[in-house]
């Protein structure tokens, strides 16, 4: 089966359904490559679930709580029922706002060397901080987080390098619950060099928000240019848009910040009992909020994102780590690819309680898949108990998740340069290969993952250095961090307006 | 026919049958109170047993209490008439701003399999609101929940108006973000992770 790939004169896939394939690309050099990848939906499933979204938004409607919302809907072609508040969209809609939709943007970092290009040929990862637990990095003990766990976090994660975007945590303390938000997103500026995405609360926030970025940025012209901010948006399953949270954004959208379109159904609860109807009801969410945002502001920079779970029968809860979930993920990451938009799909996620073999082997299982095929952005790292549970060292242990997913989305190189046969007749029958310029130059490069937290000693040296496990390490590199000063601070000048923008807040927003 | 064939289809998941046995045992001049106690109660007590430890998934739980709730609604009328008001009157719902139902609803089925009165105001629901309808139904509990960090705050206005206005109702609280030491913290009168477990807080502040 021959398919069109972008970058590639022409793609050969060898098998199709689930299992990763093998894909021989030539590459527009004329060079072949193999890669390793995963595709879940094939073309014609990707058209399936594509008619079903359409006949969800078409035939049963979508709900907007925001009369905003439901006048934009209605002056542009849907059937509004006003009394329900339930519109219908025609397909026509959903096609003019994927002819408006950028295809590819920027997601500016605080430091511009961080800056996260999307589409991205490889998975970024966006730091999950949306929970409002943190387990105390010296006791153990599961705690509401604080500031300085925010603060923590992000200096930890702005030192991995598969880093892309961070979440600020949620936090339940503070006599000033007006302005917390701020605080926190302005902190995370402050300890993090990365693009900062947040759900966004009330209007009444932003301008504090786009003074600060402007702060950082010594202009406010490069605040709609550089897109240091970007917000989550979140529909309620099944098929409902908020009023608040839908007219705040509706107030930002002038300032172009990029808006992360995040569905979360969960199959057997908030979703229908199939992988099936609930990515086609996730998938049609997102759409009714790609066509809103364009109809509302043309344009805007959108993320076709999926957070979908699935439940738990045993309790009714909301599932990350599992088969299923990452599954749903990945496929609507396809979907986004098939609508050509970039993404940010969840995945590195666990139901663990504690950092251990669980949270490692949901982890891995809810990552890799989201990275051989494709995803931009995967959103998951650095919490465990269905991302309500920061762990500063399970940021860590994400990295090398990260790293080991990243090596088998490169597949295997069969370009020239890696075809040896001369070094195979030159050793010969017998021999060895240690010895050859192709085995000096390969040992550290790319071609080969070096862990840095799987130990591979000997049983005697891994005894000798203290037995180390993943963890131990891991917690060593994060106390490291921790105890150097922070790489690229921003100026005393900028943090001392931070400051007074933060103070203001907390007086103003009482 | 028996309480037991009453009892079994409860547990079995039968819908469809529970009308008539509820019916049958009513025309066999069965007392009604027995009925409820021993057909329908003992049954949700059951499920919830099984619930608890892992047996029985959710949408068995929900189906058992809607056959419950068949059943219930054939013995009303004689209930009534006989004065037997089951275990309590729960008003339950999710706090101002939170717009997230599911624990709330899982609750409110399972306290009414408990055989507790539910009056459900929804989500988004106003501080006074409660107050209002844990006033007109004479009610023993409120159970609040919320999932979001900006509204669990609602749940402490709502406890403190409860106390300025001398009302008796004893107040539960729950939602992913809420934990022991908050609803401490905020005077709530228990807190609990799961939808059983606050069905035995309940029964436990109101006993039968």
């Amino acid at each position: 089966m021959l398919a069109a790939r972008e970058g590639a004169s022409s793609e050969l896939r060898l098998s199709g359904g689930l299992a990763p394939q093998l894909q021989l690309t030539v590459g527009t050099k004329g060079e072949l490559i193999m890669r390793a990848q995963c595709q879940i939906l094939s073309e014609d499933e990707k058209q399936r679930v594509h008619a079903e979204s359409l006949k969800i938004l078409e035939q049963v409607g979508v709900k907007f709580l925001s009369q905003r919302a439901l006048k934009i809907m209605k002056d542009n072609g849907a059937k509004v029922d006003d009394d329900t508040g339930i519109a219908k969209i025609p397909v026509e809609m959903v096609e003019q706002a994927l002819k408006t939709a950028p295809k590819s943007f920027v997601l500016g970092g605080r430091d511009p060397a961080r800056d996260v290009e999307l589409p991205r040929p490889t998975a970024g990862y966006v730091l999950d901080l949306g929970g409002v637990f943190t387990r105390d990095f010296k006791t153990g003990e599961r705690r509401y987080a604080t500031l300085q766990d925010n603060n923590d976090a992000m200096r930890v994660f702005d030192e991995m390098e598969l880093s892309s975007v961070v979440w600020p945590h949620s936090t339940v303390e503070g006599d000033t619950p007006n302005s917390d938000s701020i605080r926190l997103i302005l902190n995370s500026f402050m300890n993090s060099s990365l693009h900062v995405q947040d759900e966004f609360g009330e209007p009444e926030e932003v301008p504090y928000i786009y003074e600060a970025m402007a702060a950082i940025l010594g202009s406010e012209d490069a605040v709609k240019e550089r897109k240091l901010y970007s917000v989550t948006y979140c529909t309620l399953a099944p098929l409902v848009h908020e009023g608040g949270m839908c007219d705040a954004y509706l107030d930002m959208i002038e300032f172009e910040a990029p808006i992360l379109i995040y569905p979360m159904p969960c199959t057997g609860s908030t979703g229908p009992c199939s992988l099936f109807s609930n990515i086609a009801m996730g998938n049609a969410e997102a759409l009714s909020s790609l066509v809103l945002f364009q109809m509302a502001h043309p344009g805007t920079p959108l993320i076709f994102g999926d957070a979908s779970g699935s439940t738990d029968f045993a309790s009714g809860g909301f599932l990350e780590g599992s088969p299923e979930m990452v599954l749903m993920t990945a496929a609507r990451g396809e979907m986004a690819k098939f609508y050509g938009l970039p993404n940010t799909q969840q995945g590195c996620t666990t139901d663990a309680k504690e950092p251990g073999p669980q949270a490692v082997l949901e982890k891995l299982l809810t990552t890799m898949p989201l990275v051989l095929s494709g995803a931009d952005l995967v959103q998951g790292p650095g919490c465990l108990e269905t991302s309500g549970l920061l762990c500063l060292e399970q940021i860590v242990v994400d990295e090398e998740i990260g790293g080991i997913c990243r090596r088998m989305r490169e597949g295997i190189d069969l370009s020239d340069e890696k075809n040896l046969y001369d070094d195979i007749a030159d050793v010969g029958p017998s021999g060895h290969f240690l010895m050859q310029d192709s085995t000096l130059d390969a040992c550290r490069s790319d071609e080969f993952y070096a862990p840095k937290l799987f130990d591979r000693h000997t049983f005697e040296r891994w005894a000798e250095l203290g037995r180390s496990d993943i963890y131990s390490k891991a917690r060593e590199r994060v106390e490291e961090i921790l105890a150097t000063p922070q790489k690229n601070p921003l100026s005393d000048d900028v943090i001392g307006k931070l400051d007074e923008i933060m103070r203001r807040a907390d007086e103003e927003l009482k | 026919m028996s309480i037991e064939d009453i009892f079994q289809s409860i547990l079995q998941l039968k819908r469809g049958e529970i009308a008539d046995l509820v019916q049958a045992e009513i025309d066999a001049k069965t007392d009604v109170g027995v009925i409820l106690e021993q057909g329908l109660i003992n049954a949700m007590g059951e499920v919830g047993d099984q619930f608890t430890e892992g047996k029985l998934f959710v949408p068995e739980m929900l189906r058992a209490a809607e056959t419950m709730k068949i059943g219930l609604e054939v013995l009303r009328p004689l209930l009534i008439e006989a004065d037997i008001n089951p275990r309590g009157t729960v008003i339950v719902g999710t706090v101002k701003g939170d717009l997230h139902d599911i624990g709330k609803n899982l609750v409110g089925m399972m306290l009414e399999g408990a055989g507790f009165t539910v009056v459900d105001l929804g989500v988004d629901v106003e501080p006074k609101a409660f107050l209002d309808a844990a006033g007109e139904n004479q009610a023993e509990l409120v159970a609040m929940s919320a999932l979001l960090t900006t509204t669990m705050p609602v749940m402490a206005q709502c406890i403190e108006q409860f106390k300025e206005a001398n009302m008796g109702a004893r107040i539960l609280v729950g939602g992913a973000p809420v934990n022991q030491d908050f609803a401490i913290k905020i005077s709530a009168d228990g807190y609990s992770s799961d939808a059983p477990g606050a069905v035995e807080l309940a029964k436990n502040l109101v006993p039968a």
